[in-house]
């Protein structure tokens, strides 16, 4: 018989506490610092007791901060907005143009279509910085600095290979047959894309499509290079609360709590949808 | 004496074992190899007789059971320590050695001499029809010499017991009768012990001494490959041995002291005098009313004057025809090994002889008779 | 003309050739099986002609309008696949549908449509059922009932019985061709399985290495293979081959096979003193009591279900297969034997090239050695 025996079990469940331990803790450790004033942050030794404030978050919903040195303003929910609205049109954009060309180079061989699938996901090796000084200029000449197009243009080199390499392994797993028989069947190209690949690859578009989001949310270059104030986003923003007269620690917690959070509850909604694109193989046979 | 060379006693398996999901892939299995023998594990996939071959091979765990090898417990040891050799379904040549070096890499921990190791390299290639493609690699030869290559690296070796996963599947046609000859004269010559797992039901025939059947964990027969077709012990052998797959027809059996009538409904009714059945058959079908009779298609007869029947379909595969009648509103077919006089929509007459009727209980499929025979 | 014509198909990917000059014609109403080993070409001849793979040159003629260039939806045929190909994400109904909604028929055709095959096929109560609800055989019979459902005048099969289990396959095998015959479409029928392709076709191609390499009724082919090849792929177990040079004494042509002299009948000179192969199927060759058959030493006995297969060695160490109908006796592993051979049902080639060498005047005797 295969049993457990009782020893086996306890040294089972301190490793899985352990490696939660090892891996929740950041986050957990900043949740704590977000509800911590400066003072009790940088208390030596640190300590998990303490008073609980909510004056980070109120700080920042307001986007007014009394300090020492005086009062400090900044536009951290307008940040919030511009990260979500960035990364939303990013993905839409990535998703349009990315699912029909990864369709085509799925289906479609020809001559250098491996070259230019391969040259797109390239975008993805190169430093952000090596393409972002000559993109700074053009922008600034043709006008497309610090604006949302501009910025989601750019975002397009994140976001565009991600979905395109993704999306295509998910449309080349269908069974060309399967798409043969609906053609046979009567139905127009046009027909069979939108009937047979899109619904067959859709758990593989949407998981592309989340990771996209993701990798859209955190990036940091970018913004920080081509957006004022403005236009920028929380990771960008956060910056704001490193100030000259010391660093806000607790706003900066605060404000990463809050900018995980929208990622953080699309990974653990993403999740089922990931094992459902990967479980996609029971399509062939 | 000596102990046999593999035993299975009670052994169960089951997979996710406790956990709501739980599959029982084996159950209850109990079977003996003897030395020298090929046994064939012989079911459709998801039957238990590949997680059975694993089990025996040390890949997977038992859940319950004991598995002895020269009367050896060997269920607790890893593969290694089983001195069992095994040929995969998927070949598993090594990619880096050439085809000479995979099947001379088996005898290498065997402390064999590098001439005996040549020479019995040769002798298995030749056997394999592939001493042309021994200094090529494995990825530049085709599917079935690669499989002929995995062969010949299992059964090179010395090894209490030899394992062989699906091991014709992909062997081309042209060479399969011929290889299986060769292979069951190779293991017969040097007294080796086999098991092989197929869901072909020709390969086990031609090949094993005895066929263990099995269907959903369950072995159905463990017997010769004759006796699973003269007297299987249900009607799920009866009817998956066997190609053209046996005729069943459900019949009413009626006894008198004279007769014995299987009426087979639409009219039609097999008549046979009492005495050809033995006592105690009789005594068991007079308790019978409801029964199914499996006729397999070489023993029914075109003869003059039987019963009629209408052709349906005529067919001819070039060393015998096959005549699907319509017989009591079912589908008969018939083999005859030579050309058909037949056409679709004839009228033949055809005659069964009571020594090969086999006879299935209505409910429970078990067998009740063959033929004369009691089961 | 009418029904399935190709003219010259050819295709190659990269330097690999997959059809090489395919001609084939198919009168309107009738079903040709296309048989061939694996890898021969067979699965891209067909996709040719539904229009899923394009010939890098020739032409498909369909009913008389060459459609070569045409998309795979504006050719009107139906195929059926060796994997299915069902659409995963609808039901067995919608599945069969799809070719009647793609014709914008009303409601009631679609349904009517769909229900006659379903029940012509013996699936209608898993209309509702997606896919992966369905047996193997359940998978079979939806594919092969989308491609019934719309009516089409030109029906592909690829392989169509290959993933079903044993017991059905046969099933199907009977019923089939009628099944087919009764459409009234002109019908190729994709197949590897020799057994599959003698009982279903009037007419056989043989596609090896993208090339026809013979054409013609199951007794052409059976019992006049054009070459050593096709001769090996019909008949399980396979035919023996034996090398042999025919002479020519007083007494006429003769070969020698274990010291005897063997003749060979009239029609051979063109043999004579060639290297040659000489095919013995293996129920042209039987055990016998009289010693003036070929002794042999039993190697192994490997039965079949309806057969018995012995591979023999005869004194020159060549192997022979012998088959005899299960449950006639025969000689046991390990002893010695003699084999009588029905010498009407020889087949002689030409070792250089391959070919069978066509006796003089053959046909009548052949046949009736059959």
């Amino acid at each position: 018989m295969i049993t457990i025996s009782p020893i086996e079990r306890i040294l089972r469940g301190i490793a899985i506490t352990l490696v939660i331990l090892f891996f929740m803790f950041p986050i957990f450790w900043i949740f704590l610092m977000s509800f911590q004033t400066n003072e009790t942050i940088l208390r030596v030794p640190p300590s998990i007791v303490f008073e609980p404030t909510m004056s980070n978050y109120s700080a920042l919903i307001t986007g007014k901060l009394e300090t020492n040195a005086g009062l400090l303003e900044f536009e951290f929910m307008r940040n919030l907005w511009n990260s979500f609205f960035l990364s939303v049109s990013s993905v839409a954009v990535g998703l349009l143009l990315g699912v029909p060309a990864a369709y085509a180079f799925a289906r479609l061989k020809f001559r250098g279509s491996e070259d230019i699938a391969f040259t797109l996901l390239s975008f993805r090796f190169a430093p952000p910085l090596l393409v972002l000084l000559p993109l700074t200029i053009y922008f600034q000449q043709i006008g497309l600095a610090n604006t949302y197009v501009g910025l989601i243009w750019v975002y397009q080199l994140i976001v565009l290979p991600l979905i395109l390499w993704i999306v295509r392994g998910y449309f080349e797993d269908i069974p060309a047959d399967v798409e043969h028989a609906y053609r046979i069947a009567g139905h127009s190209w046009a027909a069979t894309f939108r009937k047979i690949a899109l619904p067959l690859a859709g758990p593989g578009i949407a998981a592309a499509g989340l990771l996209a989001f993701i990798f859209a949310w955190n990036n940091f270059i970018f913004a920080l290079v081509l957006a004022s104030a403005d236009k920028q986003p929380v990771t960008v923003g956060a910056l704001a609360f490193v100030t000259a007269s010391g660093i806000q620690y607790g706003q900066i917690a605060a404000a990463i709590v809050l900018s995980i959070t929208p990622t953080l509850l699309l990974a653990l909604y993403a999740q089922r949808y990931l094992v459902e694109g990967l479980s996609l193989g029971a399509v062939k046979g | 004496m000596r102990p046999p060379v593999l035993e299975l006693i009670d052994v169960d398996k089951v997979y996710g074992f406790g956990r709501p999901n739980a599959v029982r892939a084996v159950e209850d299995l109990s079977l003996t190899v003897n030395e020298g023998e090929i046994v064939a594990l012989l079911g459709s996939s998801g039957c238990g007789k590949t997680s059975t071959l694993r089990m025996v091979a040390g890949f997977e765990g038992v859940t319950k059971g004991k598995i002895k090898i020269a009367g050896r417990e060997i269920q607790h040891l890893p593969p290694a320590k089983r001195g069992v050799a095994m040929a995969f379904e998927g070949y598993s040549l090594y990619p880096p050695l050439t085809v000479r070096e995979n099947i001379a890499f088996a005898l290498k921990s065997q402390r064999i001499s590098p001439d005996e190791a040549a020479r019995r390299v040769a002798e298995i290639a030749e056997l394999m029809e592939i001493s042309d493609v021994l200094e090529r690699y494995p990825a530049s030869i085709s599917g079935g010499q690669q499989q002929r290559a995995s062969l010949a690296r299992a059964l090179v070796r010395d090894a209490d017991l030899h394992l062989l996963d699906e091991p014709m599947g992909q062997l081309e046609p042209q060479l399969r009768a011929l290889l299986r000859g060769r292979i069951k004269h190779f293991i017969h010559e040097r007294r080796l012990t086999a098991i092989l797992v197929t869901h072909d039901q020709t390969e086990a025939n031609a090949l094993a001494d005895r066929i263990a059947v099995m269907e959903e964990g369950i072995l159905q027969q463990y017997d010769t490959p004759a006796k699973l077709k003269d007297r299987p012990a249900n009607l799920f052998t009866g009817t998956f041995i066997g190609e053209p797959p046996m005729n069943v027809f459900p019949a009413r059996v009626s006894s008198s002291e004279r007769e014995t009538v299987f009426d087979l409904g639409s009219g039609v009714s097999l008549k046979y005098p009492a005495a050809i059945f033995p006592p105690d058959l009789r005594s068991r079908l007079s308790q019978e009313s409801d029964v199914c009779l499996g006729i397999r298609p070489h023993a029914v007869r075109l003869v003059d004057g039987g019963l009629p029947v209408t052709v349906s379909v005529v067919q001819w595969l070039g060393d015998q025809t096959h005549i699907a009648a319509q017989f009591a509103s079912r589908t008969l077919v018939s083999v005859i090994h030579d050309r058909a006089r037949f056409a679709p929509g004839n009228t033949a007459s055809i005659a069964i002889s009571a020594e090969d009727l086999h006879i299935f209980d209505a409910d429970t499929g078990v067998a009740i008779g063959h033929g004369k025979v009691a089961a | 003309m009418n029904g399935i014509v190709l003219e010259n198909l050819s295709k190659s990917y990269k330097s690999e050739t997959v059809l090489d000059g395919v001609s084939l014609t198919v009168p309107e109403g009738r079903m040709l099986v296309l048989f061939g080993p694996s890898g021969a070409g067979k699965t891209v001849l067909l996709r040719c002609i539904a229009g899923a793979v394009d010939p890098d040159a020739g032409k498909v003629v369909l009913g008389g309008v060459d459609v070569t260039g045409f998309e795979p939806e504006d050719r009107g045929v139906g195929m059926a696949f060796q994997n299915f190909a069902l659409f995963p994400h609808m039901t067995a109904e919608e599945n069969i549908a799809s070719p009647l909604k793609a014709r914008r028929s009303t409601k009631t055709i679609v349904r009517q449509g769909v229900d006659a095959v379903a029940r012509l096929l013996k699936i209608d109560h898993v209309l509702s059922h997606p896919p992966k609800a369905l047996s193997n055989g359940q998978k079979q019979r939806t594919s092969l009932a989308r491609a019934l459902v719309a009516q089409p005048h030109y029906l592909l099969l690829d392989d169509p019985l290959r993933n079903v289990d044993a017991k059905l396959r046969y099933e199907m095998r009977l019923e089939l061709p009628r099944l087919l015959a009764d459409q009234g479409a002109t019908v190729i029928y994709v197949t590897q399985d020799y057994k599959e392709a003698m009982a279903f076709g009037d007419q056989i191609a043989v596609l090896d290495g993208g090339r026809i390499v013979q054409a013609g009724t199951p007794e052409d082919i059976y019992l006049r293979p054009a070459t050593i090849g096709i001769s090996e792929l019909f008949g399980d177990p396979t035919i023996n081959l034996l090398d042999v040079v025919p002479e020519r004494d007083e007494r006429g042509i003769y070969i020698t096979l274990s010291d005897q002299r063997i003749p060979l009948g009239d029609g051979y000179d063109a043999a004579v003193g060639k290297p040659c192969t000489l095919g013995l199927r293996p129920e042209a060759l039987a055990f016998t009591d009289l010693e003036t058959g070929i002794p042999v030493v039993i190697e192994a006995e490997t039965p079949f279900n309806e057969k018995t297969v012995t591979l023999a060695l005869t004194k020159r160490g060549r192997e022979v297969l012998v088959s005899r109908p299960a449950g006639m006796p025969g000689p046991a592993e390990g002893e010695s034997a003699f084999v009588s051979v029905n010498w009407r049902a020889l087949l002689l080639f030409d070792r250089q090239n391959g070919q069978r060498i066509v006796p003089e005047g053959e046909s009548g005797r052949t046949e009736a050695a059959a």
